[in-house]
């Protein structure tokens, strides 16, 4: 990977591009794979900097982002998927889930 | 509307329903499976899936109904209407299409001797015709099914003659949903759940918000907690033939989680897109097996669908999915995608629990269940069971 895969304005994140998965199921195994403290430094980090994301986003047309564009975008939809390992679990996976090669996402956005 | 914190308020409602305890075993036994079969599931319509599946002509889908021995072919004709058959060659009995949806360009193929069928399911070709015997080609062609659309929702009916056209078996669930306007809004997320749990024991766990801080203490431990502060009360029960609804809100200053409040302020749209909800949540019963459940956004309202297909007594196919208007801009795309991880997880959260209460019942340690009035709708549901269950 290059040094720079994020816009310039965002090369803060850098450490944390490999949370830019294309895929649900892709976002849902690398926060199942993650330790908590991987997560929760994800998490703060995003967290902090996923309100000057969007609006950078927002600018752009949302079918055709930049590369660099996507992957910040991949990272604010992976954003959404640690949420709640850290806000409701403290754990990565769901307390009392299901075994998700049982809960399959089949329409994968 | 706002809800009344009061007791009871549901039997006094429906008095005609009952208090009492109802029996478990419905639940549980292969002999009640076997009557559903075909006192239910064949005597009911059934929803399939919406018509934006098969938006062009020549697109179809596919699903094999275990509980009906059936499999079902849905396909959109040359001329634009959707027709349903049984997707069954009428050489061999072999079943036509293979894969769950496709698209063909006006003739589907049998992969065993290739007979093949137009969209309207009429027989076009049999290879080496001059080989057969008197062969009635014109009576040959796919076995209709009775299909009907609502508001974009596909339901089939296997009965030779439905008792009720869709419309007047959705009753009162159609009065209030016609026009709605669902096609405006787009799949964005679906889940199939291999639950090792019963049908109705799935279903009925959905069918109340009793449960929700209790279950969900983890997740959303405070919506439509409304009396002292503890207990759930809803909004509105409505009974309809076979089906009902039922309506919550939640407190005005209940505070969500950071992430719910980020995405929140990304889903505000300059224009506002409503269904036609009763309440800020509202859960549709479609007997037999379909919820549909409408949501308030934040400036987009949303909604998901469940079926809930039988495989056998003790295994259920759930079919979970999310329709979202679709996104203006990234970040209506990253607040839905909050919403849809957040119901996700809090449906992890029930599946596991349907297999724990399978097992509890299959030890038949408890003959009754006792509902409270919160949980009326579930009630009514048995009701409608037995009725089912008891006719000729």
């Amino acid at each position: 990977m290059s040094a720079h895969t994020l816009p310039a304005e965002f090369a803060d994140l850098e450490s944390f591009v490999s949370w830019a998965l294309a895929t649900e199921h892709a976002r849902t195994s690398k926060r199942l794979a993650s330790s908590m403290e991987e997560i929760q430094a994800f998490y703060d980090r995003m967290s902090a900097r996923v309100e000057a994301v969007t609006a950078y986003l927002n600018a752009l047309p949302l079918d055709a982002l930049p590369p660099e564009a996507e992957r910040l975008f991949q990272m604010s939809l992976s954003l959404m998927e640690v949420a709640n390992a850290v806000e409701m679990f403290q754990n990565p996976a769901v307390i009392n889930g299901f075994d998700i090669k049982r809960f399959v996402p089949v329409e994968d956005v | 509307m706002q809800t009344v914190v009061a007791d009871k308020r549901w039997a006094e409602k429906y008095p005609d329903i009952g208090t009492g305890p109802v029996a478990a075993e419905p639940l549980i036994s292969p002999e009640h499976f076997e009557l559903e079969r075909e006192k239910i599931f064949r005597r009911t319509w059934l929803n399939i899936g919406r018509v934006e599946e098969i938006p062009n002509p020549g697109d179809y889908i596919a699903k094999d109904l275990t509980v009906c021995r059936a499999s079902v072919l849905i396909i959109r004709g040359k001329d634009g209407a959707v027709r349903g058959f049984h997707n069954v060659c009428s050489h061999r009995g072999n079943k036509l299409v293979w894969d769950d949806k496709g698209t063909c360009k006006g003739t589907l193929t049998c992969g065993f001797h290739a007979w093949s069928y137009n969209t309207k399911g009429k027989l076009t070709w049999v290879p080496d015709e001059e080989n057969f015997f008197d062969l009635p080609k014109c009576d040959l062609g796919l076995t209709p099914i009775h299909t009907e659309v609502f508001e974009g929702f596909i339901f089939i009916h296997l009965a030779e003659r439905p008792p009720e056209s869709l419309r007047e078996y959705l009753g009162g669930v159609a009065d209030q949903l016609e026009g709605g306007g669902f096609s405006q809004l787009a799949l964005t997320g679906r889940y199939k759940v291999d639950e090792h749990a019963n049908w109705k024991i799935a279903l009925d766990a959905q069918n109340e918000l009793y449960h929700l801080p209790f279950q969900h203490r983890r997740t959303i431990p405070e919506f439509c907690v409304l009396k002292d502060g503890k207990y759930t009360r809803l909004l509105d029960v409505r009974l309809f033939n076979h089906h009902s609804v039922y309506s919550s809100e939640s407190h005005e200053g209940r505070v969500g989680p950071a992430t719910e409040g980020l995405a929140a302020q990304f889903s505000l749209a300059e224009t506002e897109y409503r269904l036609p909800r009763i309440g800020p949540f509202d859960f549709y019963t479609i007997f037999p097996n379909m919820a549909l459940l409408l949501f308030r956004g934040v400036s987009h309202d949303f909604y998901m669908t469940y079926n809930f297909w039988p495989q056998a007594v003790d295994r259920t196919d759930w079919d979970i999915r999310l329709y979202f208007r679709p996104a203006e801009n990234a970040g209506q795309r990253v607040g839905q995608e909050y919403f849809k991880c957040l119901l996700r997880d809090i449906l992890q959260e029930d599946a596991t629990a349907h297999e724990q209460i399978h097992i509890g019942l299959a030890s038949r340690a408890k003959k009754k269940l006792y509902f409270q009035d919160e949980e009326m709708q579930i009630r009514y549901f048995h009701t409608v069971l037995e009725r089912f269950y008891a006719e000729a």
